[in-house]
């Protein structure tokens, strides 16, 4: 299993989340956080906003649903049809094992200790620049 | 080592922190959080629909709103994770969809800020 966390603009969370369902992955978190990017925060004329308020949203889905999961939420977290700075980012993390309280159900992923370490490295995937190759 | 990220129901916080310190897992991080899972249950709009509310029964179809969750995380040693997770599902299982979900993924390393220990050292909260 894969944790997906992707930070986006709080007025696209919810067309990101209508994807995911229309795509068969209602299953999401989603928190308000405060952040910046390698743009060093957003400058208005004199003022400069320095943390610029976002939405984490967070699911674990199948190592398979991956790519699929990543590419709906970058194709609909875009602005516009080239998208722009301060579209977010989208980080991928392993999950040894998840559990399903109700049920104590307990899924474990296995993976060899190798494609844990690619999968960090394919991590941080930026919204904008990424995503005229894989679309 | 390995960060646990649990996501219960609100109510369970106070059994769950309380059953957590016995358990001699002291330290954690909460966040309040909305979310959704598999389950199409949204009570707000069963309601209204069977109330018999116009507006609720074409909103069925659109899926579920927004939950109110607590979500926590810990980080722990392997051979703490198992405890750990029978003491959170022993407190938050009621059986019912919606009780939460608990996800096991590994962390690299853990510095404590305040004697730049790391490891295993840094998250061992016992022997202080």
């Amino acid at each position: 299993m894969i944790m997906i966390r992707a930070i986006v603009r709080p007025e696209k969370s919810n067309e990101v989340m209508k994807a995911l369902m229309d795509a068969g992955f209602p299953a999401v978190t989603k928190m308000e956080v405060f952040g910046r990017g390698k743009q060093r925060g957003l400058k208005c004329g004199e003022v400069t906003y320095d943390e610029l308020p976002k939405e984490l949203l967070l699911m674990v889905v199948k190592d398979e649903d991956k790519d699929f999961v990543i590419r709906s939420v970058m194709e609909s977290a875009r602005s516009g049809e080239r998208g722009a700075f301060g579209d977010g980012k989208i980080f991928v993390s392993p999950v040894d094992e998840a559990y399903t309280i109700s049920s104590g159900e307990r899924e474990i992923s296995i993976r060899p200790a190798k494609e844990t370490g690619s999968a960090k490295e394919e991590g941080a995937v930026a919204a904008g620049a990424e995503s005229r190759e894989t679309v | 080592m390995k960060e646990i990220i649990a996501i219960i129901r609100m109510n369970k916080m106070g059994q769950t922190k309380k059953a957590l310190i016995n358990a001699g897992f002291p330290s954690f991080t909460a966040h309040k959080v909305m979310g959704r899972g598999k389950g199409f249950v949204d009570l707000d709009l069963l309601r209204g629909a069977a109330e018999g509310l116009e507006d609720a029964i074409p909103q069925l179809a659109h899926g579920p709103r927004l939950i109110p969750k607590r979500i926590l995380k810990m980080v722990v040693p392997d051979d703490k994770v198992e405890l750990l997770v029978e003491t959170v599902i022993k407190v938050n299982q009621t059986h019912h969809a919606g009780d939460g979900r608990i996800f096991v993924m590994p962390i690299i390393d853990a510095i404590r800020i305040r004697t730049k220990e790391s490891g295993l050292e840094a998250i061992n909260e016992m022997n202080e």
